[in-house]
């Protein structure tokens, strides 16, 4: 019964603070869009306009909200709903800090940081909710029966099956090299060992790739391409029904972030400094906010890039997965199997 | 009890294949009585009503509860699949159907299996069904759309498959409803290991070769339980199973799907058109 009250809260925690920190992404991306092209970006609702992402959420949720009559109304509702709720659900089983023996414990339950803890096919759950996010784009286009969208919701559907697949074979280096498909095992695994973008270069980049095109930012934000199709899928949508394309696309960003740093930057790991022995409520929290300090810097990255790179043509875009994407993460697989094999042989 | 229940079993099955006959679309795509479709989806309520009667409550409440969702979720997906009359709404309610799969396969501590069917069937090939619907059949609806090809013979292929199955169902179970029996009885069912207990089989040199692969480790894969010593162990016993046990299987279906690709690629080459004077012959 306990541990059902603990659940509830802590996805109450963190689908309060992801949605909080979306809030404060927004103003953070446009003061770095500022920055990027020389500009001063918002500065009048209070100090550094950190006033801004509550003034921004209010306008949504007071704005009128137009439903056109062409539309087709029920997938019309749905499919903000479904890039809101596939956006969400993925972070049940992302790590925020050390999960595992050692954990600190309160009112004689132990804390882990994650939803769920010990998922066997974690990394697998988070890809199988992230191919979900597609039909949010795909029917928002289509049942907005505009042309503009309906290319959009095409375009983003093309683009993001094709992208899954390096998606997926470039984790799976680091799950042959680390033997689990667990996120928490991952982690400790770089603890032991070594970051994973020292064993797994290639499929750092691949991943990192892939997951600015599942995302939809630029340079990969064909789906919304203002100068081509106004919008793109979400051209026919107002207020909170926009605003909720908006919260899953930042989501995305945080999910892809966490990935990232669990996956390749060691997680909540400091090599030298922090290690899985250390135990206790301080060390705990220290990792969380190391952890948390390492997606930030991702988050910049990301944002950083956005300002950086151009947008890909379509068929570039098609070309880049296919032709060039596909078959290095092939390679890299196989590279990795090889040592592997070769490795454990010679070891034990 | 036995024998009313064998009964009403065919009841179901009569009266079930009779309704679904009246209820389907005209073999031509013409229009129908409205009076055949309300005696068919009389008659179908019907057996659908002695259905329920032959249900038993669940035994552990919880993962009932969930197990009726998701399995009711899928059928009534099921149904709206093949009624729908919007192409794109079938493929919707069929991303249902997985989706509520998914949830029954985690009921049984299949994770990976979940996973894998959203990935591959909601994930990727729904989409792509929703990509060349979208594109293809933007106006309208085609006769073939309405009518049922040859709706006498498929409704008695499917109410004869499904007779096997709810006679199977009823002789299987013990005829007094005590829950600790019938779950052994399930358990019996699938695990190959407590089969040849129950059965009190030796290794003779007969069967040898059975009963060693029936007892073999990586043969164990639905006991691990979910809350038991085995965590960790769904995705290795899986890889383990396919390797070890089933590895001529895995090679096959791997060499199926690339004869199946050879032959799409020669399939939609292009052929060039023989003209009158080339010396090519035409193809037979």
């Amino acid at each position: 019964m306990w541990e059902l009250v603990a659940i509830l809260i802590k996805i109450g925690i963190v689908v309060g603070i992801s949605q909080g920190a979306v809030a404060y992404l927004i103003l953070v991306e446009r003061k770095i869009a500022a920055w990027a092209q020389d500009r001063v970006g918002p500065n009048r609702c209070g100090p550094f306009a950190l006033l801004q992402p509550l003034a921004d959420g209010a306008k949504m949720l007071l704005k009128e909200d137009v439903i056109p009559r062409y539309v087709t109304k029920p997938l019309y509702i749905l499919a903000p709903m479904i890039a809101i709720i596939a956006a969400m659900i993925g972070f049940a089983v992302v790590p925020f800090g050390p999960v595992g023996p050692g954990s600190p414990s309160l009112f004689d339950t132990t804390v882990e940081f994650q939803i769920a803890p010990n998922v066997d096919i974690g990394i697998l759950y988070v890809l199988a909710i992230g191919s979900l996010g597609v039909y949010g784009v795909i029917l928002a286009g289509w049942s907005s029966n505009n042309k503009y969208s309906f290319l959009g919701g095409l375009r983003s559907s093309a683009q993001i099956i094709s992208y899954e697949i390096p998606l997926g074979m470039s984790i799976l280096g680091m799950v042959l090299i680390s033997g689990s498909l667990d996120l928490n095992t991952i982690i400790n695994w770089q603890d032991n060992n070594v970051w994973g973008i020292v064993v797994q270069p290639v499929g750092f980049l691949i991943f990192l790739i892939s997951a600015f095109a599942e995302t939809n930012r630029l340079p990969f934000d064909l789906p919304e391409s203002e100068q081509e199709l106004v919008g793109g899928f979400h051209t026919e949508y107002s207020a909170m029904k926009f605003g909720m394309f908006f919260l899953g696309e930042y989501l995305h960003v945080i999910t892809v972030s966490y990935l990232t740093v669990v996956l390749f930057l060691g997680g909540w790991d400091i090599p030298f400094v922090l290690d899985q022995t250390q135990v206790g409520w301080f060390i705990a929290l220290v990792k969380v906010g190391v952890m948390l300090a390492k997606v930030s810097l991702m988050i910049v990255f990301i944002m950083w890039v956005r300002w950086t790179l151009p947008r890909f043509r379509y068929d570039t875009l098609m070309d880049l997965a296919w032709k060039s994407l596909i078959p290095l993460a092939l390679v890299n697989l196989l590279a990795t199997a090889g040592v592997v094999q070769l490795w454990r042989q010679s070891w034990n | 009890m036995y024998t009313f229940e064998i009964v009403r079993a065919i009841a179901v099955i009569v009266l079930g294949a009779t309704g679904t006959w009246l209820l389907l679309p005209h073999r031509h795509g013409r229009v129908k009585p409205a009076a055949s479709n309300l005696a068919g989806a009389a008659l179908s309520l019907i057996a659908l009503i002695l259905l329920a009667t032959l249900w038993r409550a669940p035994s552990n409440l919880l993962n009932g509860v969930f197990f009726y969702a998701f399995g009711i979720a899928a059928l009534a997906g099921g149904v709206l699949t093949v009624t729908s009359r919007n192409p794109i709404y079938s493929a919707l309610w069929f991303a249902a159907v997985v989706l509520a799969t998914s949830g029954l396969f985690l009921l049984s501590g299949a994770q990976f299996l979940a996973a894998g069917t959203i990935i591959v069937y909601a994930g990727a090939i729904i989409v792509t069904f929703l990509f060349v619907i979208m594109l293809a059949q933007r106006e309208g609806r085609a006769t073939y759309d309405r009518m049922a090809r040859s709706p006498g013979r498929a409704t008695l292929t499917c109410f004869l498959l499904f007779w096997t199955l709810l006679y199977a169902l009823i002789s299987v179970r013990s005829p007094h409803s005590d829950a600790a029996a019938e779950g052994d009885m399930q358990v019996r069912l699938v695990r190959a290991s407590q089969i040849l207990q129950s059965k009190q089989m030796v290794p003779t040199k007969g069967n040898a070769s059975v009963v060693v692969r029936a007892l073999s480790p990586t043969n164990k894969l639905p006991e691990a339980e979910p809350h038991a010593s085995a965590l960790g162990q769904h995705v290795a016993g899986l890889g383990g199973a396919l390797y070890t046990d089933h590895l001529i299987t895995v090679e096959l279906a791997g060499s199926l799907l690339f004869v199946a690709l050879i032959g799409a690629l020669m399939l939609a080459t292009p052929k060039p058109p023989v003209r009158p004077g080339s010396s090519s012959q035409p193809p037979v």
